[in-house]
């Protein structure tokens, strides 16, 4: 991309053009004062107090001034200084100080920055005509008289959550914001997601402090003990309000595990005090765990205890017991890291189970916090890029090292080659590349699903899928020049890529992972030739259209033995309160029904946005929507799948956590019950809830389902499931 | 429900208690100065384990009331359902020794048969009827939603008809185009539901259709006498469209009769007639795969009020 070099108070900055002065002078460590424009909206550039001076004839708004080249910026001069007072002073002369914003939680961004200009009393008498309150929603409180018409509030609605129900109403005096066509807040079609409360800089929107989330095991922080962290410091002190209890303090002893490779998880930590060590599951004893039979008296004690092993226990052999086939070592950590350090953010960004087993190390103090405060300080560009530069070095890392194919690589070459590797993202329908291009990638899928299809004149032949730790792009590198098959992203998929020469630099010095990579070569270039005439390829395309590869729990119903009793539905009702969370219509697959009952997805774009991170996993597969759900519906409306459903909720009783007017439902798999009811009180054997992969690998092709990887991070996948219908 | 090897250990088990207590039977009914009868002492082991069985098979009837008691798997109730019901006839045969002593006992024992008798036919229908039911309706739905897919399905052949014979001057065009964007978006919210091609509807709905007078007027005849007499009844055996090949070959004639340009909507209009046959097909099939409920529920619990009855007459008397 083409730069520019220009000049912000006196200082050499260099960026990419089309980049705003704001944005410029962020980048570069220099700090503009700013209330409309908040860094995840679009500018509007309406308030005015973050005008600088380019040398212009007048002073211009900097987030909406494009940088030029050999521009010389200033953004604190005499002349924008008083500019910039005055223009406080005048939004001052009608704010209601201290606002409810600034008495609950001390940030009114209007308040500190006037505060910050020394502008106690202004010069300028208030306005005559009163814009009033609105207290008539159950979640939201508004203060008219406390909006500065910033529409900081309306973008958020429209262009984050895309709920369209904040617009502008009146003229001059009389200008205000507005919801649907000048409603009261509780009357409109306003869902409550409290994202405008979120942007807006004052009190204007507020929140009435009914959510009460629970995050357990730890102590609640206060709101202001947040703000002094440098991590939250750009986080509205209103969310953090709103979501009391999303952050939580916790303290760990020496040799604590403080989360668990495989587990699946929702939150991240920030280190206040102390150390912990990273520890990542070794391949080499994983395949010496697989490989070794279990003893007779393991058989026999199996069948008297067949129940797992509590999770969190200690092993005694200097093991940490984690929730897969084999125990991580504890001698060989990969990483320490110290105070201000975050973790466990792989698994809010990306939805995938936990990547790594982390221990305190010393006396430790943590910050655990749900995603959606993870996402609210994502919003923030600046720290933004740095936790996206951990996930990506980490990411890399992470798998280069546990991918089973390379457990014969030195820890030294590892390093070396993630050096070489390149994190890329696709989204789902994007080519990673086609058949017939010239191979010069190898590939490593981390996330998600890449279906790999034959080309032919008359279309297209679906002949394998990869998952999670599989890979792909050798047989053209090895075998020839150009890609046999053409590579397209079913879902959000993360790949390492390997460039040729790096690639065959790693062949040459390993001979082992040469040599087994050519076999596999081979037996897949037969393979696909032997696929291609197979008429289970239709089953396959079928199967990933319905996108069942993604489930890590799918409910299924034998339609040879269901006798559509109905007895699942009443069943599901039953165990929730009379919401049925199964409706037993759906798509088939083979002799079976897949209804509309959550999936539990690998890659659960249910769980994306949610304002108050109520809709999570806790430590184990199931998907579930806690009670402080705000029935905003934006998961309903992520999930492709229409599996989630918004009911109402009579009254609004005291007991209820939150006051809303609807809740989100999902399938939990009657988390608090041994197995799903819907399988326990089917008499007919006909609904099971499988690992698709798994259990239709019979249907598909066998060859195919053993390429998706269960690996370290996604044993979970299979926890609870047989292929027989038994769960648990 | 199929009765697959999954039954094997029960069908075992029913068979080894029906094996002991016919062995033991043969003895008692030879050697007891009594004779083999209900009220000797081996004759009230054998009633009350066949009342006892009649009890279990009858409590599957209130497991399925609360499924999610954690009182073992629905199915084990199920096919212990099954076998222990069906065990339950030999065992009062052997305590009645073969015979109906009065009339209480002549109620009885007929009513135990026709019970056993439905329930062996409910079981035979449970194992055969699912599985035809899966191959012969694709376009299966929710029983209780049939009438609303019904409705729903005459709404959009409506909507196709109308659409069809949309007439071609600028001012009707213009009228129809107003209410085509309401039926529109009926017929996307149907096609949505049910996929039955229903988006050429929409399609079709914003062009008028080049037909002549005469052809419009012959497919609203047609419409109107065949096709809505058919969706609003499609029970009635009398209308050609109840037969698979019959509607093929009807809508084979309309589309020879039609210009290229309105063959998608009779299309659909013909796969609107084949899913309503699939309802229909589904829903006798639906009904007779529940139906024997209704002669095997009252007569068990009949029985076993009877039977309790008897019991108490028997032991007091």
């Amino acid at each position: 991309m083409k730069t520019i070099e220009l000049t912000i108070d006196d200082k050499q900055v260099i960026v990419d053009a089309g980049t705003s002065v704001f944005d410029a002078a962020r980048m570069n460590g220099i700090n503009i004062p700013v209330l409309c424009h908040a860094h995840n909206e679009r500018p509007v550039g309406v308030c005015r107090v973050c005008t600088v001076d380019c040398g212009d004839k007048v002073l211009q708004a900097s987030c909406v001034r494009p940088a030029e080249n050999g521009m010389k910026v200033f953004t604190a001069n005499e002349k924008v200084k008083k500019h910039r007072r005055m223009v406080l002073e005048l939004l001052m002369s009608d704010h209601p100080s201290p606002c409810a914003r600034q008495r609950a939680s001390g940030d009114c961004e209007l308040e500190v920055q006037a505060a910050a200009e020394g502008i106690v009393t202004p010069r300028f008498s208030k306005r005559v005509s009163p814009r009033g309150q609105d207290e008539s929603s159950l979640v939201i409180s508004v203060d008219h008289e406390a909006c500065i018409l910033c529409d900081r509030c309306i973008r958020g609605c429209d262009e984050i959550r895309q709920n369209h129900v904040l617009g502008r109403r009146g003229k001059g005096y009389n200008a205000g914001i507005s919801f649907d066509l000048n409603r009261p807040m509780g009357n409109s079609s306003c869902v409550s997601c409290g994202e405008c409360m979120v942007s807006c800089p004052t009190g204007a929107l507020t929140n009435k402090s009914v959510i009460r989330t629970v995050l357990p095991g730890g102590d609640p922080v206060d709101v202001e003990e947040l703000k002094t962290l440098p991590f939250f410091q750009k986080v509205s002190g209103t969310f953090l309000e709103l979501n009391k209890n999303a952050v939580i303090k916790r303290r760990f002893k020496p040799g604590e595990v403080i989360c668990r490779e495989g587990d699946y998880g929702s939150t991240a930590f920030y280190i206040l005090e102390g150390k912990v060590e990273i520890f990542l599951a070794s391949v080499s004893s994983k395949k010496a765990e697989a490989e070794s039979a279990p003893s007779l008296i393991q058989m026999f004690s199996s069948v008297f205890s067949p129940k797992k092993k509590p999770a969190g226990t200690r092993g005694a052999s200097g093991n940490i017991p984690i929730d897969a086939v084999i125990d991580l070592t504890l001698d060989n950590p990969v990483a320490e890291l110290g105070t201000g350090d975050i973790f466990g953010e792989m698994t809010c960004m990306s939805l995938y189970p936990r990547s790594a087993t982390v221990r305190a190390k010393t006396e430790c103090v943590t910050l655990e916090m749900l995603r959606n405060v993870l996402d609210v300080i994502q919003r923030n560009k600046t720290l933004r890029a740095e936790i996206e530069k951990n996930y990506r070095k980490r990411a890399l890392e992470d798998h280069l090292r546990t991918v089973p194919l390379f457990s014969s690589l030195s820890p030294e070459f590892v390093e070396q080659l993630a050096q070489k590797v390149e994190l890329i993202r696709y989204s789902r329908g994007e080519v990673l590349f086609r058949q017939g291009e010239a191979n010069t990638n190898f590939f490593l899928v981390r996330i998600g699903f890449v279906k790999l299809v034959e080309e032919h004149a008359g279309g297209e032949l679906v002949l394998a899928y990869q998952g999670k730790g599989g890979y792909f792009g050798e047989i053209g590198l090895i075998l020839g020049n150009s890609y046999r098959l053409t590579a397209t992203a079913l879902d959000n998929v993360e790949v390492v890529r390997i460039g040729a020469e790096a690639f065959h630099d790693m062949l040459q010095r390993f001979p082992e992972i040469a040599a087994n990579l050519r076999g596999v070569a081979e037996m897949r270039e037969q393979s696909n030739k032997r696929h291609t005439a197979a008429v289970s390829a239709i089953s396959l395309e079928n199967f990933l259209n319905q996108g069942l590869m993604e489930a890590n729990s799918l409910l299924v119903i034998d339609l040879d033995k269901c006798t559509r009793c109905d007895q699942c539905v009443k069943a599901c009702a039953d165990a929730h309160d009379g919401v049925t969370r199964l409706v037993r219509e759906g798509l088939r697959f083979d002799k079976y029904l897949v209804p509309t009952s959550c999936r539990h997805c690998r890659d659960p774009l249910c769980m994306i946005g949610c304002p108050v991170g109520s809709i999570r996993r806790r430590n184990s597969l199931e998907t579930v929507i806690e009670d402080w759900c705000v029935g905003c519906g934006l998961c309903a409306r992520n999930c492709p799948f229409g599996n989630i459903t918004m009911h109402d909720v009579p009254g609004t009783g005291s007991q209820k956590a939150v006051v809303t007017k609807k809740k989100a439902t999902a399938c939990d798999l009657c988390a608090d019950l041994p197995e799903p009811s819907c399988v326990y009180a089917c008499p007919h054997d006909a609904a099971k809830r499988v690992d698709p992969n798994q259990f239709f690998k019979n249907v598909i092709g066998a060859g195919i389902a053993e390429s998706v990887w269960l690996g370290s991070g996604d044993h979970g996948s299979a926890h609870g499931l047989d292929t027989h219908g038994s769960p648990r | 429900m199929r009765i697959d090897e999954s039954h094997r250990p029960w069908a075992i088990a029913s068979i080894t208690i029906l094996a002991i207590a016919v062995i033991g039977f043969v003895p008692y009914a030879v050697f007891h100065p009594a004779g083999a009868r209900g009220n000797t002492l081996p004759g009230l082991v054998y009633g009350i384990s066949g009342y006892g069985m009649m009890l279990y098979a009858a409590l599957m009837g209130a497991r399925k009331k609360r499924p999610v008691w954690r009182l073992g798997r629905a199915q084990t109730w199920m096919r212990g359902h099954i076998w222990m019901g069906a065990l339950s006839l030999p065992m009062i045969l052997l305590h009645s020794a073969f015979t109906a002593r009065g009339p209480l006992t002549i109620v009885l024992m007929t009513l135990l048969v026709i019970t056993v008798l439905s329930g062996i036919t409910g079981a035979l229908l449970q194992h055969f009827l699912p599985k035809r039911l899966t191959a012969s309706v694709p376009m299966e739905t929710i029983y209780e939603q049939i009438p609303e897919v019904r409705g729903q399905l005459c709404q959009e052949a409506d909507e196709i008809v109308e659409k069809m014979c949309l007439a071609p001057d600028s001012e009707a065009a213009g009228l129809h185009t107003a209410s085509g964007l309401q039926a529109g978006a009926v017929v996307h919210a149907a096609a949505a539901h049910h996929g039955a091609g229903s988006a050429h509807a929409v399609a079709e709905a914003e062009h008028a259709p080049d037909l002549t007078d005469d052809q419009r007027a012959n497919m609203r005849h047609v419409y109107n006498s065949s096709i809505l007499p058919y969706l609003k009844n499609p029970d009635s055996p009398r209308s050609p469209l109840a037969s698979a090949v019959k509607a093929k070959s009807f809508f084979e004639a309309l589309r020879r009769q039609l210009p290229l340009s309105v063959q998608e909507p009779v299309n659909d209009l013909e796969s609107i007639c084949e899913e309503e046959r699939q309802l229909t097909v589904q829903r006798r099939r639906y009904l007779l795969l529940h139906s024997w409920l209704l002669v095997h529920v009252p007569l068990s619990i009949t029985l076993l009020v009877l039977g309790g009855i008897h019991a108490f007459v028997a032991m007091n008397y």
